[in-house]
């Protein structure tokens, strides 16, 4: 239905700014002094002024934005499909062309950012009275989407064919110029709206993101439109903010450390399997592989993250902790995020399992927490839920991360693993690749629902 | 009957809100004046005097359970089509705020866009009203009080809808228009379809027009036998 454009549009038209920097552009060139020169068509009888020819709008572009005919043309053309500027002889073809071609501009009310989206009762008045004017000689298109607008708002059509006929009426009471004008408008407006098939649609936008901004035009700024920005305007100022220089350089360090661990930017050995269909890859990064590779190796150095995340690093990991006796702290850890990502039945056992075996005075793993969080983490024990040990596991974290993890890295054991880490040779390319090797299909998981259920688990082995 | 008046009703209010869509179109562009913004003011009040009558006529018949379903089916396609059409109009008039905002004719932050339009839209107002010819009697500085009063007036026309739909209760989905789909290709008596044509604007008229054709060569016949008659005659006498 014509929806009301306030407050759901003025959404939308906050995420097009190309938009408005299209309308100011067209807007400068209205100017009667710098703007672009306008001409008259000359049909028949009727005189029609204010066209523009492609060579013009060239020309005032290049003047005023100082730019290049390439950057020029492609302004243009972003123009002409959005609709804001329309060709008078070929209307279906909407493209800028350099010559005397004559194109005029779109009336304000057809702009994309005033009348979007496009409203279906809208699509079916215009294609009702299309089919007036042209006595049922709609495109092959046309009439696909007036079958279904008929099936979707069928008990509107009353209406539809009503305003139709009405809307002709209006139309007729102008002079023949203006008409035939106001056709055209319309006519490239839906164009641009409900593209024939075969052109790329100028409305395709990406994700949305979920800003606050208002519509283009305030209705009365009440108390409470005030009230909003002020509680809008306070949760921006509470926001974290991180200088983009900083953030640059955080950005370029990962990227400059992770530049040759990267599959796709420095390739894979042995090889791709995607590309040679030997999985050798997949097989020697697995989750849990016996010798780990030399990429995987370096990449437990990154971060501690990196290192707990990957389950060989940890188990090697946790034989350096128990060589060095405080192997409770990385067991301590682990049942926290058991806890944490465990059942919720489990709770109040776990949490009392964890409390008896490495919290309570005297326990046989005792872990080192602080007393600050050992006090609020007992009183929070009175009422389990999974989130009770986030404290002090934070606590535990931390202590590892500054001590153990760097010595870990200067470890003679570290060392070793690295040394002992494989580094798989290239696969020979082969000269004629697909003469050698058959591909085979893997059969589709459809065929076979006995066998689904031992698949997954193979599937989630390979990395 | 209530009926007939109903759909007499119905009828003056999708006329005018047709008139009314038409005038919005050319906001903002070349025909944009003081005028313009008069004849948009009394078209939109004559559509909003139309809405409110039509509501106090249907909403009792609706709201009467002891009428018969087929009435009611009537009722509620009129109903139906009633609502539509104030939700295009309302929508219309929400847009011509935003375009009247944007482009104010007192003091031109933007120049209006050049689009060609540049008759009157006097004629079309006049329909609207279903009055002969419409006089202007706006002065300068019409176009910003309106606007004020245009936002009050769609916050009216909003409370009107919100209001209809909490008192009345029509399903959209149970009603079933009348017209099928291609119904606007039987021509109506007094809607005569005859003169709009392709819009490609380099088009030469004449040759591809045979009802214009047609007549053309009637009108040569019937010129031809003048002139042969004349010629007997003066042969004769």
């Amino acid at each position: 239905m014509a929806a009301g454009p306030a407050s759901h549009g003025g959404l939308r038209r906050a995420q097009r700014p190309h938009l408005s920097k299209m309308e100011r552009m067209v807007v400068s060139m209205q100017d009667p002094d710098q703007g672009v020169k306008m001409r008259s068509q000359r049909l028949l009888i009727t005189v029609i002024p204010h066209a523009v020819t492609g060579n013009d709008i060239m020309e005032w572009l290049i003047h005023k934005y100082c730019i290049t005919e390439e950057e020029a043309l492609h302004l243009g053309t972003l123009l002409v499909r959005h609709g804001y500027l329309y060709p008078l002889r070929d209307p279906c073809h909407l493209e800028l062309r350099l010559d005397e071609t004559p194109y005029r501009f779109q009336t304000p009310y057809f702009w994309m950012s005033t009348l979007w989206p496009a409203a279906e009762l809208d699509y079916a008045i215009y294609l009702a009275k299309k089919n007036i004017r042209k006595r049922g000689g709609l495109f092959d298109h046309e009439k696909e989407h007036y079958d279904q607008l008929h099936r979707k708002i069928s008990h509107t059509w009353d209406l539809v064919v009503m305003q139709a006929r009405e809307q002709l009426w209006a139309a007729k009471q102008r002079r023949k110029g203006d008409r035939l004008v106001i056709a055209c408008q319309e006519q490239t407006y839906w164009l641009v709206n409900r593209p024939p098939p075969g052109v790329p649609s100028v409305l395709e936008q990406g994700p949305e993101r979920n800003s606050c901004t208002a519509g283009r035009v305030q209705m009365t700024k009440t108390v409470d439109f005030y009230r909003r920005e002020v509680e809008c305007l306070r949760k921006a100022l509470g926001r974290a903010r991180v200088k983009s220089s900083v953030c640059l350089e955080a950005y370029l360090k990962f990227s400059s450390q992770r530049g040759p661990h990267d599959p796709i930017m420095s390739g894979c050995l042995p090889s791709n399997p995607w590309v040679t269909d030997n999985d050798t890859y997949w097989a020697m990064n697995a989750p849990s592989a016996a010798v780990p590779t030399r990429l995987r190796v370096e990449q437990w150095a990154f971060s501690f993250r990196e290192l707990l995340e990957d389950p060989v690093g940890r188990a090697h990991f946790m034989d350096f902790l128990s060589k060095e006796f405080s192997a409770e702290n990385l067991s301590f850890w682990e049942a926290c995020e058991e806890l944490r990502h465990g059942g919720q039945a489990q709770v109040p056992a776990l949490v009392d399992a964890v409390y008896q075996q490495f919290l309570a005075p005297g326990a046989a793993r005792w872990v080192n927490i602080d007393s600050r969080t050992m006090e609020r983490t007992l009183v929070g024990l009175g009422r389990p839920h999974r989130h009770v040990l986030d404290d002090a596991q934070l606590h535990i974290y931390m202590l590892m991360k500054k001590d153990s993890y760097p010595r870990f890295l200067k470890s003679d054991l570290y060392k070793d693993l690295l040394a002992e880490a494989v580094v798989p040779p290239k696969t020979k390319r082969r000269v004629f690749p697909f003469m050698r090797k058959p591909r085979h299909s893997s059969p589709s998981p459809a065929l076979l629902p006995a066998s689904a259920s031992r698949e997954p688990s193979g599937g989630d082995g390979e990395a | 009957m209530a009926k007939e008046e109903c759909k007499a009703l119905l009828d003056a209010l999708n006329k005018a809100t047709a008139c009314y869509h038409h005038l919005v179109l050319t906001i903002g562009g070349s025909a944009d004046s003081q005028n313009l913004r008069e004849e948009l003011q009394k078209t939109r009040q004559k559509a909003q005097e139309l809405a409110v009558a039509i509501r106090g006529r249907l909403t009792p018949p609706l709201r009467d359970r002891g009428l018969g379903a087929e009435e009611r089916a009537e009722f509620e396609r009129l109903w139906v089509a009633f609502s539509s059409c104030l939700d295009l109009l309302e929508a219309d008039m929400r847009r011509a705020l935003t375009l009247g905002t944007e482009f104010p004719l007192n003091k031109p932050l933007r120049p209006l866009v050049r689009t060609g339009v540049e008759g009157g839209a006097a004629n079309v107002a006049a329909r609207a009203l279903s009055a002969r010819s419409l006089r202007h009697e706006a002065e300068r500085g019409f176009d910003v009080e309106d606007l004020h009063q245009l936002e009050r007036e769609i916050l009216q026309v909003g409370e009107m809808i919100h209001d209809m739909e909490m008192k009345v209760n029509v399903p959209r989905w149970t009603v079933q228009a009348r017209q099928a789909a291609g119904a606007e290709l039987l021509a109506r008596p007094s809607a005569g379809v005859s003169s709009m044509r392709c819009v490609s604007v380099e088009q030469r008229m004449g040759p591809c027009d045979p009802s214009k054709a047609l007549a053309a060569t009637i009108f040569s016949a019937v010129l031809l036998a003048a002139v042969a008659l004349a010629v007997c005659v003066a042969k004769l006498s």
